[in-house]
């Protein structure tokens, strides 16, 4: 194990973590927030510094290898959120500190699920903070750190491939470093687009900013205690239902679209399936709002439309409190928080693909009972499926169900009903951020119990490193020699 | 497909059902109860008659093949449920014929759910009966789970082709033949016993044969309307968790430790899996049970093993109303519902040696990881489990899963909570019986709308069939050429 790497790595990514700070102490500065000015540059420094040291110490040598990457991934993603509590616990924003890095660790996994159970008091830019801790975390730290480091080389690949276990990059560009900068430059474009869309359609630009940062990333912080259901603008709605949509569909498909291809949507498997989904889950909850709520199909859908998006782009953006819904729909959405959006998105939860290749799986075991000798292979979208990748998903799902059931033992194990730490479990697991019952659309995570807080964070960060590479640490194989 | 085989064999089932309600018609005759045994005679005039029309009008050709298999086992327990009601219409018990189709089809699934609000001021003979259809249906089972299914290759349950006691037949009906005299031995014998213990220690002989029903089985009907609470009794309490582990554990291993082989059941991986599984959470049950509900540790212990092992064997007895236990025991017995008893059991739901490979599957892939081109096969004990076998069962787990969400939905949407909902799901498609909230322990599932009944006798037929028994005849393929 080559230490020295991870704490140079680790090093660079705190410096660079200081200098994103900056951005909201701007803001601090232009709303003359004193008390968050000074938090911002305390919290600024504090972060270099530490960071710089650890650069300093642990000298870059040779390449990243295979177990490095899988630490480097984890522990970023722990240190990043770490020091990111910094402005909240300076600026008073949040006292305890297990609070401020479940907002953190909220932020960055790009779950949404907060603590704060009065959020419109709070200085405004610790609230950008906030939600700029979930643009960051959208597009993974890692990613960004592998666009911005050419000399990484081979070690970018793995150090992606940690992050992003289960992203096919499909080769946008040759060279990783090429693919991280094409899509951070995706991610950015569409962020320029939101904000232009919300701000020409009559946003403040302040809020067209922070709704953005919630929405791109799939993240669902915003700066108001009932989310968007406080402009009750159908148009705003509309912008983020579209914003949210294109966030959780692969980036490469973007990324083909632009450059010609106009039919790669209609072509990819994954895209048609999600899209199905989307659409049956938004009729069946309408219809069902229509006849036990609301007394317009058009409110009906409305509704019914923000919150399947919202839920199962893996956002937690609300705009009705869902959790007064009829259960059936609320149970469509707790299982749409399993679904997630699709892969290369920034999107969480299990994914698209792996589902739609787990349900021709399904098929197939039909298929082999009917001809018990005959070898049925899987495809998608033309294209065989190894073996290989079919065991892997086969895994990974079993896994995200046993990582799911062992959550709910413990959430229910701090005396919440198993209501509750379903949703509770699901929704950090998936990164949507509200769940049901007590931490439902209309609550927030606050009253956990420290124990329920600290599961949760895990769930979080499983959730968005898929998994694997947050547990191959602790297998004691990767330990030895 | 060979109509006429499978029509001659569901002929000599039911012919064999109707000889069987000479018992309770024995019981009805003597607590004289009048009109209920002109309901017997009548119920086996219909169902002998039927039964012997079948089998005259349809000569057998030779042989049942792998699609008779299926065909014979799905409409066998379709036909005997409907031929079990009769005793309950005729006798006025039920008046509603999806009722007692539902009572009935609980009993041969041996799932004992039951929707008669007060037991016991019915006929003592139809409670028998309907003690007694449950026994019988176990009677089906243990062909079904030890020679059927491994021979069809159901569910990766081929894995156990070879286990089989008996000579190994290349055609199926030999095969059931010997299969079914080897362990219908073993099956009576321990049904004799559990009565002779129950009758000893002061249980009267009616109440120790309708126990004894409801035990060996993993049944769960009673006659008492609390269930075995009704004795109050620590000694028939223990009885019982002794034979409902026995039940609930693989009747091959019976078998061998029967003719002397005890270290069977240490090697066996599975029983050991199962027991590690039923004394690691009545501990922990009965940890939270003495803090939360009992003052002394002995009655925690008592109500936490009796109802660990009759929601993990399947059965459903009750003798606490544990939906008034704190949440997290709550949860865990949902979870225990889910993993069921053993293979080659009368116990119900996904079993444990299913779990025990899907658990090992899922570590697997740390392997992977660190050694990416290793070749790691799965082993149970020194058994290698083929790739195919492991297929299968993640298959299983998926249909299990989906079956279960696409249940519970339905069940939501007539309008039932979410934990009543999942639950009472999870109760029937494991042949549980009782579930949480509305269904639970001191309720029933009489309040539930027609179509929600009807999507319940699905599931416990369902996962008493391994799903994929009775969706294969769904499937159009099937029915070609």
């Amino acid at each position: 194990m080559n230490f020295k790497v991870v704490g140079n790595m680790l090093g660079k990514l705190l410096m660079y973590l200081s200098a994103l700070m900056i951005f909201p102490l701007l803001f601090a500065f232009y709303y003359n927030e004193k008390s968050s000015v000074s938090a911002f540059i305390w919290s600024i420094i504090i972060t270099f510094l530490v960071g710089f040291i650890l650069h300093k110490i642990c000298p870059f040598k040779n390449s990243i290898g295979n177990k490095e990457s899988y630490i480097i991934a984890t522990l970023g993603w722990v240190f990043v959120s770490g020091f990111s509590t910094l402005p909240f616990l300076f600026s008073k924003t949040i006292p305890k500190f297990l609070d401020a890095y479940f907002e953190c660790m909220s932020g960055y996994t790009a779950t949404g699920a907060t603590i704060l159970t009065e959020i419109e008091s709070n200085s405004l830019s610790v609230l950008l903070w906030r939600n700029e801790t979930q643009w960051i975390g959208g597009m993974g730290i890692i990613l960004l750190v592998v666009a911005l480091l050419p000399m990484l080389g081979v070690g970018g690949m793995r150090l992606v491939k940690s992050e992003f276990p289960g992203f096919e990059l499909d080769k946008i560009k040759p060279r990783i470093v090429e693919t991280a900068k094409t899509i951070w430059l995706i991610y950015i474009f569409i962020t320029l687009g939101e904000i232009i869309c919300l701000y020409l359609f009559g946003m403040p630009l302040f809020d067209s900013i922070i709704n953005t940062f919630g929405t791109v990333p799939t993240g669902g912080f915003n700066h108001k205690n009932i989310s968007i259901a406080y402009y009750d603008n159908v148009v705003f709605e509309v912008i983020i239902i579209i914003f949210m949509f294109i966030s959780a569909v692969n980036f490469s498909l973007h990324y083909k679209f632009f450059h010609g291809d106009r039919k790669i949507y209609l072509k990819n498997q994954e895209f048609t399936f999600f899209v199905s989904i989307v659409l049956i889950s938004t009729l069946l909850v309408a219809l069902e709002l229509r006849f036990s709520i609301y007394d317009s199909l058009l409110s009906a859908l409305r509704y019914a439309s923000f919150q399947v998006v919202s839920i199962v782009t893996t956002t937690g953006f609300v705009n009705t409190d869902y959790g007064i819904w009829p259960h059936f729909s609320q149970l469509v959405l707790v299982l749409l928080m399993f679904l997630g959006g699709c892969v290369g998105s920034t999107a969480g939860a299990i994914k698209s693909v792996r589902m739609l290749l787990l349900l021709k799986q399904l098929k197939q075991s039909f298929d082999k009972l009917l001809h018990p000798n005959a070898i049925i292979p899987i495809r998608l979208g033309g294209k065989v499926i190894s073996d290989d990748i079919m065991q892997s998903i086969r895994s990974f799902f079993l896994l995200y169900i046993f990582v799911f059931i062992i959550g709910v033992f413990i959430i229910t194990a701090t005396g919440l009903d198993i209501t509750t730490a379903i949703g509770a479990v699901a929704a950090t697991l998936g990164g949507v951020g509200p769940g049901v019952g007590l931490v439902g659309p209309a609550e927030n995570y606050a009253f956990i119990s420290s124990i329920g807080k600290i599961t949760l964070i895990i769930c979080m960060l499983l959730g968005r490193l898929e998994i694997y590479t947050v547990l191959v640490l602790l297998v004691p194989e990767f330990w030895k020699k | 497909m060979k109509f006429k085989v499978v029509l001659n064999t569901l002929g000599s089932l039911i012919l064999f059902l109707g000889i069987s309600m000479v018992f309770p018609l024995f019981y009805a005759i003597y607590y004289q109860e009048g009109d209920i045994v002109y309901a017997f005679v009548a119920s086996i005039i219909i169902t002998t008659l039927s039964g012997l029309l079948l089998q005259y009008a349809f000569t057998p050709e030779n042989g049942i093949g792998r699609k008779e298999g299926f065909v014979i086992a799905s409409l066998g327990w379709i036909l005997a449920a409907g031929f079990g009601t009769l005793p309950f219409l005729f006798s006025g018990t039920f008046t509603n014929f999806i009722d007692a189709y539902f009572e009935s089809m609980s009993g041969f699934t041996t799932t004992g759910a039951t929707v008669l609000s007060s037991i016991e001021g019915n006929p003592l003979s139809v409670l028998f009966w309907r003690d007694q259809i449950q026994w019988m249906g176990g009677m089906g089972i243990i062909v079904l789970v030890i020679a059927i299914l491994p021979a069809l290759g159901v569910g990766g349950m081929q894995l156990f082709r070879s286990e089989v006691p008996g000579p190994e037949p290349d055609k199926l009906k030999p095969r059931i033949k010997e299969t079914a005299k080897l362990l219908y031995l073993v099956y009576i014998i321990i049904s004799v016993l559990q009565v002779v213990c129950l009758y000893i220690s002061g249980m009267s002989l009616y109440d120790a044969l309708t126990h004894m029903f409801g035990t060996m089985c993993t049944g769960g009907f009673t006659p008492k309307n609390l269930s075995v609470g009704h004795y109050n009794n620590p000694t028939y309490d223990l009885i019982i968790i002794i034979f409902m582990f026995i039940a609930g554990a693989n009747f091959t291993l019976h078998y061998k430790v029967l003719h002397g082989d005890l270290k069977s059941l240490l090697k066996d991986r599975e029983f050991l899996f199962y027991t590690g599984i039923i004394l690691l959470s009545t501990l922990i049950i009965a940890t939270q049970l003495r803090i939360y509900v009992y003052n002394t540790i002995f009655a925690a212990i008592r109500y936490a093993s009796f109802q660990v092992v009759s929601i993990t064997t399947t059965t459903g007895f009750v003798t606490a109303d544990y939906d008034q236990w704190p949440d997290l025991s709550k949860n865990i017995l949902l979870v225990l519902m889910f993993i069921g008893g053993c293979a080659g059991s009368t116990g119900g739901a996904i079993k444990n040696i299913r779990i025990l490979i899907l658990l090992k599957k899922a570590s697997r892939e740390f392997q992977k990881i660190l050694h990416p081109h290793a070749i790691t096969p799965i082993h149970v004990g020194d058994k290698k489990i083929s790739d195919e076998v492991v297929n299968n069962i993640t298959s299983f787990f998926m249909l299990y899963m989906i079956i279960f969400v696409i249940g519970t939905l339905i069940m939501t949407s007539l309008g039932l909570d979410m934990t009543s909902a999942l639950s009472s799901v999870a109760a029937t498609l494991g042949n549980v019986g009782p579930g949480l909230g509305l269904v639970g322990p001191s309720q029933n599932y009489a309040f539930i709308p027609d179509i929600g009944k009807i999507i319940l006798c699905i599931c416990m037929l369902l996962g008493r069939l391994e799903i994929y028994t009775v969706l294969i005849l769904v499937v159009p393929e099937f029915w070609k050429k």
